[in-house]
């Protein structure tokens, strides 16, 4: 008596899909934002199907966040350096 | 049987049929009478129908009877309905009133349909036509228009006309300004003392004798000359012939107040006259947008009288017009019970109920952007697609589907309303072109304008005349299909746009604001334009390519930009601006006067850079007017502020500006009706707010409100290049100065790290450039009034959006200590 659930793949599929109008009226800039998005929830298919308990679109949302967030922690890293380096250069030239 | 030539000036119920009037070629009026037998329709189970009809041949009423059919125009197919033929035209009214009070459950058809529209589509003809009519013994045997009301270029009557005002400053004498009477006719002008009330009487009577004008132009003549000198007459028992037809008195509707989209309006009361035309400055739709050429040109085309097209909203003109359609088709038209007042323009009911496709746009300054408009594009989709209420959601061919909703439209009909606005849209090409065409010196060319602009009105009302659901043949389901083709429209046209590498900054219902680096020629869009018109099947046109244009963010919260709060300068240097301060209609003279001469300054600049390089002399220009401002030279008048009374003057629980008004008002003796505008002057002392017309003399104003607006004002102007309110209070109250755009450097000896505050601290005593002792005086004292909020003022915000300049960055940098 197993239930037959779709597989996540299409499931997201089945979702991008529902988006198509929204996306239709955005920005050309922001569709491609939207696309970057719903590709980089794509990274984390094997973790949605594990998380059955959770709607397919809230997984989706949860793995942008993910992505999106591993970029931040990149980014903040990055900044941090650049501007030690500065300071550093800053110093020089005082001297 | 004589024929006469000329204009078909006047009719209206009289004795047995109607009065007609007509105005030859000479100017020379000419009455006639001529039979009419309008009728109404009900439709209903037999007994009650046969029931009306004993009631009406009870009552003796002047009727003829029968049954017959005619078409229903959402049924698609003929009914049978009682016809009752009225043989004394002027009674149509009461008895069907009778008709309907006593038998409200039938359906009543041609109920309400004014009776000078009637006669005029009976007869074939329209007001203003140039008809030839053969008659005999003063009755019409045959009239017949010998020009259509879709002529671009017709002749019009000489009209001699009378104007009529009271001496002195044009205010509302219903507000208590008193003067004596002007009268002006045949280049002459005639005063009438106020005190010498029966003198004025038989002055007007011998004038209206002498000279016979055939239109009387007003200031104030429906809500007070008119009335009071009927009243004068009846008090002295003197006659006054205002109509020229001395068995009619003359026609008085009441003042009233309604509401309209949730806002309380108010229509002023009117007077109207029989033979000859009376007009009304003060109480004119839109009059001085499109004056009385458009006027005239509405009555051409609807069939409504001039009297009536001078003082309604232009809703009723398209209303009557879809009427005329149906009486030529021989459909029914519904009894509508309840009138619209007004209708909200197509754009801002779209807007309203979301059903336009609206984007934020990308907020700040912008060079080279295009601005693309769909021409008309309600009307023409409803024309283009056959949108109509009996053709949407109609079952009788498979149609056509609408986007999104996939609601059927009917396309082996051809609906009602699209027949009826294709010849307009039509019209109001053709005056476009004209106006095109014609040299700047062709005195037409302001005619044409003005037609044009009447014509647009009527296009821009029939959207929301086509989803107001008590309109006569309205229907929401009609209006859903209409926004719907609006989007799918648009966002073909974006995608258009946008698969030729240009970037959409806005989008608002009708209009794409686009930018792509290096089109900034006409020639640059031309196959652009080509291939959206091919696609949609809708005109489009480049409005103009901006030197700059600013989206403005909302003022409550600066982080999101609104769609309509925005200012532009096209190439040619011509300005466009929405939602900010000059627009509003509550703003002084004063005010919007600043702002749009420093958007006249700012639009010297070519472009984006230009507009930040103009930004010092704007600020130069702003700070002369806040010296004049904060001096009290600046003329009363030119800062009266007007506001729409929302409430009943009793009603008021909080004491805002407008209960104050409103109750100094109504302590004079004004009667207030809710929905009417408000004028007052702000002044210092508690009161706060003093009414317009109740002031006697320069009245010192409010300065310091006064202020606080004029800095919200150029704020708006200057807030695209990142000038806020704490940076504009220093630069135009303190004595700092400006230096320049933000991001630019600061003077040597001013402390870079703390721009402004410090600066100001520091020259404390050095005041910038006073012209005058008087001057020198005014800083002194502006300074010394407000020395502690220059102390209190915040840090400064970041910029909004700074001009990309690394440069400064660096530098206050190195500064800080
Ligand atoms: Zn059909
Ligand atoms: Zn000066």
């Amino acid at each position: 008596m197993g239930r037959t659930l779709p597989s996540i793949t299409q499931a997201f599929l089945h979702e991008q899909q529902s988006l198509a109008r929204f996306r239709r009226a955005l920005r050309r800039e922001d569709q491609r934002a939207l696309d970057d998005l719903l590709a980089s929830s794509k990274n984390h298919l094997a973790a949605a199907a594990y998380a059955s308990h959770l709607l397919p679109f809230e997984v989706m949302l949860l793995a942008m966040l993910v992505e999106e967030h591993k970029q931040v922690i990149g980014l903040r890293q990055q900044i941090d350096q650049l501007r030690a380096a500065l300071e550093e250069l800053g110093a020089s030239a005082e001297r | 049987m004589a024929t006469l030539h000329g204009w078909f000036f006047d009719a209206y119920p009289a004795g047995k049929g109607m009065r007609i009037w007509l105005i030859d070629q000479q100017g020379r009026p000419h009455a006639l009478s001529d039979g009419f037998i309008p009728a109404f329709y009900a439709r209903g189970p037999q007994e009650e129908l046969r029931a009306l009809c004993k009631m009406l041949r009870a009552r003796r009423a002047p009727v003829e009877l029968r049954r017959t059919e005619r078409r229903d125009l959402f049924l698609d197919q003929d009914v049978e309905v009682l016809e009752v033929g009225v043989r004394v035209p002027g009674l149509l009214p009461d008895l069907f009133r009778q008709a309907a009070n006593a038998y409200p459950h039938l359906t009543y058809y041609d109920a309400d349909i004014p009776l000078p529209q009637r006669y005029v589509l009976t007869r074939e003809i329209f007001p203003l036509a140039w008809c030839a009519v053969e008659h005999e013994a003063g009755r019409i045997r045959n009239i017949e228009a010998l020009d259509t009301p879709w002529d671009v270029e017709y002749r019009l009557p000489p009209l001699r006309v009378m104007t009529l005002r009271l001496d002195g400053e044009l205010q509302d004498p219903n507000r208590g300004h008193r003067h004596d009477l002007l009268v002006e006719v045949e280049g002459r002008q005639y005063c009438f003392k106020r005190r010498h009330s029966r003198q004025l009487l038989l002055g007007m009577r011998h004038l209206l004798e002498r000279f016979d004008p055939d239109l009387l132009v007003s200031a104030f003549g429906d809500s007070y000359i008119l009335p009071r000198m009927l009243e004068l007459s009846r008090h002295y028992g003197i006659p006054l012939p205002l109509n020229r037809d001395p068995q009619q008195a003359v026609a008085h509707k009441k003042a009233h107040s309604y509401v309209s989209y949730g806002r309380v309006m108010f229509r002023n009361a009117q007077h109207t006259l029989f033979g000859r035309w009376h007009v009304d400055r003060q109480n004119a739709f839109l009059a001085s947008d499109y004056g009385m050429d458009g006027s005239l040109e509405i009555a051409r085309i609807t069939g409504l009288p001039l009297q009536t097209t001078a003082r309604v909203s232009t809703g009723t003109g398209i209303s009557a017009m879809q009427v005329a359609t149906a009486q030529r088709r021989g459909i029914l038209v519904p009894w509508q019970k309840r009138q619209p007042e007004t209708l909200k323009s197509g754009v801002d009911l779209l807007v309203a109920d979301k059903g336009g496709l609206v984007y934020a746009p990308i907020a700040g300054l912008h060079e080279h952007v295009a601005e693309l408009d769909f021409t008309a594009m309600y009307p023409s989709i409803m024309v283009r697609f056959n949108i109509s209420p009996e053709t949407v959601g109609a079952d009788c061919c498979p149609g056509k589907l609408v986007p999104e909703l996939g609601t059927r439209v009917c396309t082996h009909r051809y609906g009602l309303v699209p027949e009826t606005l294709a010849p307009l849209l039509e019209k109001r090409n053709r005056y476009k072109t004209l106006i095109r065409q014609l040299p700047d010196e062709d005195p037409r060319k302001e005619t044409y304008k003005r037609r044009h602009s009447a014509h647009k009105w009527l296009l821009v009302t029939c959207f929301g005349y086509l989803g107001y659901k008590n309109a006569r043949f309205g229907r929401i389901e009609a209006h859903e299909a209409v926004t719907a083709y609006g989007r799918e429209v648009l966002l073909r046209a974006k995608e258009m746009v946008e698969a030729r590498g240009f970037r959409v900054l806005h989008l608002y219902v009708d209009g794409l604001w686009i930018y792509k680096p290096g089109a900034d020629q006409q020639p640059d869009y031309e196959a652009l334009l080509q291939q959206i018109r091919d696609h949609t099947g809708l005109q489009i046109g480049l409005e103009g390519i901006y030197r700059w244009v600013a989206f403005l963010p909302s003022r409550v919260d600066p982080r999101s930009p609104v769609a309509n709060r925005y200012f532009g300068a096209y190439e040619d240097g011509s300005l466009k601006v929405r939602g900010i301060e000059a627009r509003r209609h509550d703003t002084s003279p004063f005010i919007k006067e600043t702002q749009l001469e420093m958007l006249a300054i700012l639009a010297e600049g070519r472009d984006a850079s230009g507009f930040r390089a103009s930004v010092p002399e704007a600020i130069h220009y702003a700070r002369q007017q806040l010296l004049a401002l904060r001096a009290g030279r600046v003329p009363a008048r030119q800062l009266v502020m007007r506001q729409r009374l929302a409430r009943h003057p009793h009603e008021f629980t909080v004491r805002t500006v407008a209960a104050r008004v409103a109750r100094e008002l109504v302590h004079a003796g004004v009667t207030l009706t809710p929905g009417e505008k408000l004028r007052f002057l702000l002044v210092p002392g508690p009161e706060k707010a003093r009414a317009w017309e109740l002031l006697k003399g320069e009245v010192p104003y409010d300065r310091e409100a006064y202020t606080e607006l004029l800095l919200r004002a150029v704020e708006s102007v200057l807030a695209p290049v990142g000038v806020d309110r704490t940076m504009l209070a220093t630069w135009l109250l303190g004595n700092a100065g400006y230096w320049g755009p933000p991001g630019t450097l600061p003077p040597p000896g001013m402390d870079g790290g703390q721009p402004l505050l410090a600066g100001c601290r520091m020259h404390r005593t050095r005041w910038p450039q006073p012209c005058t002792e008087r001057d020198d005086l005014l800083l002194r004292s502006l300074y010394d009034e407000s020395p502690a909020s220059l102390d209190q003022l915040p840090p400064l915000a970041p910029a909004l959006l700074p001009a990309p300049s690394p440069l400064p960055i660096q530098d206050h940098a190195s500064v800080r200590p």
